[in-house]
């Protein structure tokens, strides 16, 4: 871990390089370009504010804003592991060309993720000025959070990569996966309105923990629950590690699979 | 600085023939339980042996799938070996195929700086020769174009241009100087030959036997993965020579 960590720092401005071109590429040839980062989140907080606050009459306070953090954060997550999935296979001609570390391009797809990530919260302070709410000096904290949650975004993008160069059903798996986790996670509802059996599952999902601890910094003015952070640094931890090993395993193997 | 650049020891590389690739999870479970082997084992190369030194030009000939290519990727660090070590010594540009791994919808100038910046230099150090790199690669009117858009000529140009202006300690081509044209092989040529003099290393594969006499200050021939001779050109070439002779005068003979 310590070698990814070395490699990282020392590659750094290759990293950069990386998660700007991406950037370049994903938003050419669209007359809208990074403003798609933008719109997209927006929009699906259109529809999911109409589903649930007229039909479902959720009564959740302050409730766009609610639903506008866990958007954007469960989006950085979605964003950062698909751009993982095809940073490899999308890269063919350099990879087997020239040689880098390998662990580059998934570490920069999750760079920029976390990138438009940081836009994304720069709408998120509109929106509270917008909706008249004063922000607790506890969203201070937020960083923090994000911080946890770029390096389980890592954890989860460096095994991503490499086994989808090996099996291309990752990519579809994974799919599901997101699909199923954006329901998983209480973006739109609150954690407690779950029955007790899913919470006692649920609350080992990284994803769930992370967003309890934007909830309670963001909105609530509370420190994040003791709970959620052995929860959350025990389950990233271990996902981290077997991600670690799985990626350590078929790096090296990969290339002759291209 | 040591005296060598390059120092292989007994590296030995397989590969696993796929002969109906298995690329899903589902073909990989139910191929389990089927009995027939879909692949077999290819030795690419075996226990291969050899030094470059500094300010030599290091030639590698042999007949396709021989395992030049794959030598160079090993010595590249792109694939790495099941047994045996590479020692580099300094930094090190292949050109494997035509470009540096460039990015097709990339302007010239975009991939010159990520192709150097991957291969470990500094933007700085590119900012100061990228103009020369364009008027040595002579594409002044394509500085902005997207590689997609270049001829293999022009992709030649830029990769070669690119690697000898970012300045490496070690320089090595798979058989791709061939398609530029007379003047600009010429320029390459002359190029090599001061980067010799400068003391670095140059190692490269090619089928031009003429190219290989006039350049390599050692040669080594490689056929199914073994290096059969190791030595000056001239008697290098004889032995290769010798051996097109005999597999040709086997083919004449099972073709009658």
């Amino acid at each position: 871990m310590t070698s990814i960590r070395e490699e990282m720092w020392t590659n750094r401005a290759i990293l950069f390089n990386f998660a700007i071109s991406d950037l370049k590429v994903r938003y050419r040839n669209s007359i809208l370009g990074v403003l798609w980062s933008i719109i997209e989140p927006l929009l699906m907080l259109s529809v999911l504010y109409f589903v649930f606050s007229t039909m479902f009459k959720f009564d959740i306070p302050n409730f766009p804003i609610y639903l506008l953090l866990g958007i954007i954060i469960y989006n950085c997550f979605k964003n950062g592991t698909s751009f993982a999935l095809n940073s490899l296979t999308n890269r063919s001609a350099l990879i087997t060309q020239i040689y880098f570390p390998r662990s580059i391009p998934a570490i920069s797809s999750a760079i920029t993720a976390s990138i438009m990530l940081a836009i994304e919260v720069g709408i998120l302070l509109i929106f509270m000025i917008a909706f008249q709410f004063v922000p607790p000096i506890t969203i201070l904290l937020l960083p923090l959070v994000l911080g946890l949650q770029f390096m389980f975004v890592v954890g989860v993008c460096l095994p991503l990569s490499v086994l989808n160069v090996k099996f291309k059903d990752t990519e579809f798996i994974w799919n599901v996966v997101v699909h199923a986790g954006f329901f998983l996670t209480p973006i739109f509802y609150q954690f407690d309105m779950l029955p007790e059996f899913v919470q006692n599952i649920l609350q080992f999902s990284p994803m769930v923990q992370i967003l309890t601890m934007a909830h309670h910094v963001v909105l609530y003015g509370l420190l994040p629950p003791i709970n959620s952070i052995l929860y959350a640094v025990g389950s990233i931890s271990v996902l981290t590690i077997i991600g670690y090993l799985i990626f350590r395993k078929y790096q090296a193997q990969m290339v002759e699979e291209m | 600085m040591s005296e060598y650049a390059i120092r292989v020891k007994s590296v030995s590389k397989n590969f696993k023939i796929h002969h109906e690739k298995r690329d899903s999870v589902f073909e990989s479970m139910t191929g389990f339980f089927q009995k027939q082997k879909h692949s077999e084992i290819l030795q690419a190369l075996d226990n291969i042996s050899f030094d470059v030194k500094n300010g030599e030009i290091f030639g590698i000939i042999g007949p396709n799938g021989g395992g030049k290519s794959t030598l160079l990727r090993i010595i590249s660090k792109i694939y790495s070996p099941d047994s045996g070590s590479v020692d580099v010594q300094g930094k090190i540009i292949p050109i494997l195929a035509l470009g540096l791994g460039f990015h097709p919808e990339f302007t010239a100038i975009t991939n010159i700086y990520q192709s150097s910046i991957l291969l470990g230099f500094k933007k700085e150090t590119i900012d100061t020769r990228i103009k020369e790199i364009i008027k040595f690669a002579e594409l002044e009117k394509f500085a902005d174009t997207k590689v997609k858009n270049f001829s293999s000529g022009m992709l030649m140009r830029l990769a070669f241009a690119t690697s000898v202006f970012v300045d490496p300690d070690i320089l090595i081509f798979d058989e791709v100087l061939a398609v530029g044209d007379e003047n600009f092989q010429k320029k390459c040529a002359k190029t090599i030959l001061s980067f010799k003099e400068r003391g670095k290393a140059i190692v490269f594969v090619s089928h031009n036997m003429g190219l290989v006499r006039e350049y390599a200050d050692r040669v080594m021939f490689l056929n199914k993965g073994k290096a059969q001779t190791i030595g000056s050109p001239d008697d290098v070439i004889a032995a290769y020579g010798d051996f097109c002779r005999e597999r040709d005068k086997i083919s004449n003979v099972s073709n009658e």
